[in-house]
């Protein structure tokens, strides 16, 4: 496997699966932060990462019954840079034997302190993402990106022509979509509308206010087909997962949530073609059917889905990759109600990237866990046993099952 | 007139793409091992891992892939709103990214034959010949 900058996981093999669970979750005010941004009233002071990081991790703490003494290993995890590990442990109040930093987005992270944990490395670790995303400005497109950044190509090449932004690979995406499967924007629009639905189940969601196929046709474009209401939002936040071994677990307040399965894939040559004809099919299905093999599972088990909608074709991609739908139906399976409560597929139920939260595919997992604990209030999913989170970028996936532990 | 643009990508590769463009010509590069074309400029074969990498002109044929629209002024007033971008299947395999030129957007269709026409650009870095695509 070539070094794709990501955090290397261990084997995808049965072995390895339920060996360890995650016992805590903690996230910040998501929406408090992101409005308080929004006013900038007079005093207000953009959200210091440490300041994030320290309330994840003192709620995850609580909610797993823990005590600081309690944790033995602090991963820290950034995107755009953060405190070192060691000061951050003695903002947390703990004393770990081990604090390092560990990566960055969702990509491999959860799997390699499994890995960790499984060969008794450390015992039980508090894993945590901060991100300052938006009180810094920062912006996804443009000449933000240049040559030499490590990263796709795709970000930066194209300057020339004006072809930048993240949003541009999904619009490029959604185009060859509606003309090969015949739909339009409107029907495209039902799945951005079907999360902002969810979202209104969830307080801690950025949006929360409903549409319609009107107001969504009347939303301002960000790259045409594409609009606001199709793409992620940008904020600033913090996620804390507590993570210890499966037979510990068992001894915890909470029902543990099991990581029983993972694995990733990556396009690895002509990028565009694979992204925008193929959609990432073939790595969502090679990466999709090892994971749920390792889990020793199939996707008619899984109940719930936290996919990666940084856009809502994107989202349709994945409902589709990994064999909910077949190829080229995702939309209509989202418009028949399939995506939500009720339906086959409950997805991305607590608002997702575009309506709740965009934690880089960390804000996927406390939702996961709440639903599988039965902690979901109004939006949980009846009779859950296992839930499928991705994380999919623009050239790779990184899946991960987990269930419900006895 | 030329047209201002945001800057090219430059340096090994990149500038014998560039110098291939000041000729009309459009230079791809291909695997002397496999025979793969990789795009955009790589150092190393991204099928095969091989170095030997030659540029060759091809046809500057193809077809419409997709297309998208740009609403945003990512690059200021380098790039004034709205502009139409496509990508292009050349007849020889890659995906191009590029602009429709003597077409817009609104008038694409999946499939479209198209050929590469060269526009007079300039960057920081000098003046430059910019592949874009016309109907065929």
């Amino acid at each position: 496997m070539a070094d794709h900058g990501m955090t290397p996981m261990p084997p995808s093999l049965r072995e390895n699966s339920r060996r360890a669970s995650i016992v805590g979750i903690g996230e910040t005010n998501y929406r408090e932060d992101y409005l308080a941004e929004r006013k900038r009233a007079e005093g207000w002071q953009p959200p210091v990462i440490d300041d994030l990081c320290k309330l994840a991790f003192d709620r995850a703490l609580a909610d797993a019954g823990l005590t600081p003494g309690d944790i033995d290993a602090l991963a820290m995890h950034y995107t755009f840079g953060g405190p070192d590990p060691d000061e951050m442990a003695q903002l947390l109040g703990i004393t770990p034997e081990k604090a390092w930093v560990n990566g960055h987005i969702f990509a491999g992270t959860l799997p390699n302190i499994v890995g960790r944990i499984i060969t008794g490395e450390v015992k039980t670790v508090a894993m945590l993402f901060g991100i300052g995303n938006r009180s810094s400005g920062r912006q996804f497109g443009g000449n933000t990106y240049i040559s030499g950044m490590a990263g796709p190509s795709s970000y930066y090449y194209f300057h020339p022509w004006g072809w930048s932004s993240q949003a541009a690979h999904w619009a490029m995406m959604a185009t060859r979509y509606f003309q090969k499967f015949g739909k339009r924007e409107e029907d495209l629009g039902h799945v951005p509308m079907t999360v902002r639905k969810h979202a209104g189940m969830n307080d801690n969601a950025i949006m929360q206010s409903p549409f319609n196929i009107d107001e969504y046709m009347a939303s301002r474009y960000i790259v045409r087909p594409l609009h606001l209401y199709d793409i992620c939002l940008v904020n600033d936040g913090a996620v804390c997962l507590i993570v210890t071994a499966a037979d510990r677990a068992r001894d915890m307040v909470k029902t543990p949530v099991d990581v029983a399965g993972w694995s990733e894939s990556y396009i690895t040559q002509d990028k565009m073609k694979v992204m925008i004809d193929e959609r990432l099919r073939p790595q969502l299905q090679a990466a999709g059917s090892e994971a749920l093999t390792m889990a020793g599972l199939s996707i008619d088990d899984i109940g719930h889905f936290e996919g990666y909608d940084v856009s809502s074709i994107h989202l349709v991609n994945q409902v589709e990759g990994f064999g909910f739908t077949p190829d080229g139906t995702g939309i209509d399976f989202c418009i028949d109600g399939q995506m939500t409560l009720g339906g086959r597929i409950p997805t991305n139920i607590d608002g997702g990237n575009m309506s709740a939260n965009y934690m880089q595919g960390w804000g996927q997992v406390p939702e996961i866990v709440r639903q599988l604990r039965g902690e979901a209030g109004a939006r949980q999913i009846g009779g859950l046993n296992a839930s499928l989170s991705a994380m999919t970028q623009t050239d790779c996936v990184h899946p991960v099952v987990y269930v419900r532990g006895e | 007139m030329a047209e201002n643009r945001p800057p090219r990508a430059t340096g090994p590769g990149n500038d014998t793409f560039w110098e291939g463009c000041a000729k009309g010509e459009l230079r791809i590069q291909k695997c002397g091992k496999c025979g793969h074309r990789p795009w955009p400029v790589v150092q190393k074969c991204e099928q095969c891992g091989s170095d030997a990498l030659a540029f060759e002109a091809v046809t500057g044929m193809g077809k419409l892939a997709s297309w998208c629209s740009f609403e945003r002024p990512y690059y200021g007033e380098l790039m004034p709103v709205p502009y139409d971008t496509i990508i292009v299947e050349l007849d020889e395999g890659p995906w191009f990214i590029s602009n429709p030129s003597g077409f817009a957007n609104a008038d694409a269709q999946l499939g479209m034959p198209l050929k590469v026409a060269f526009l007079d650009c300039e960057d920081q870095n000098g003046a430059f010949k910019l592949p874009v695509f016309e109907k065929a």
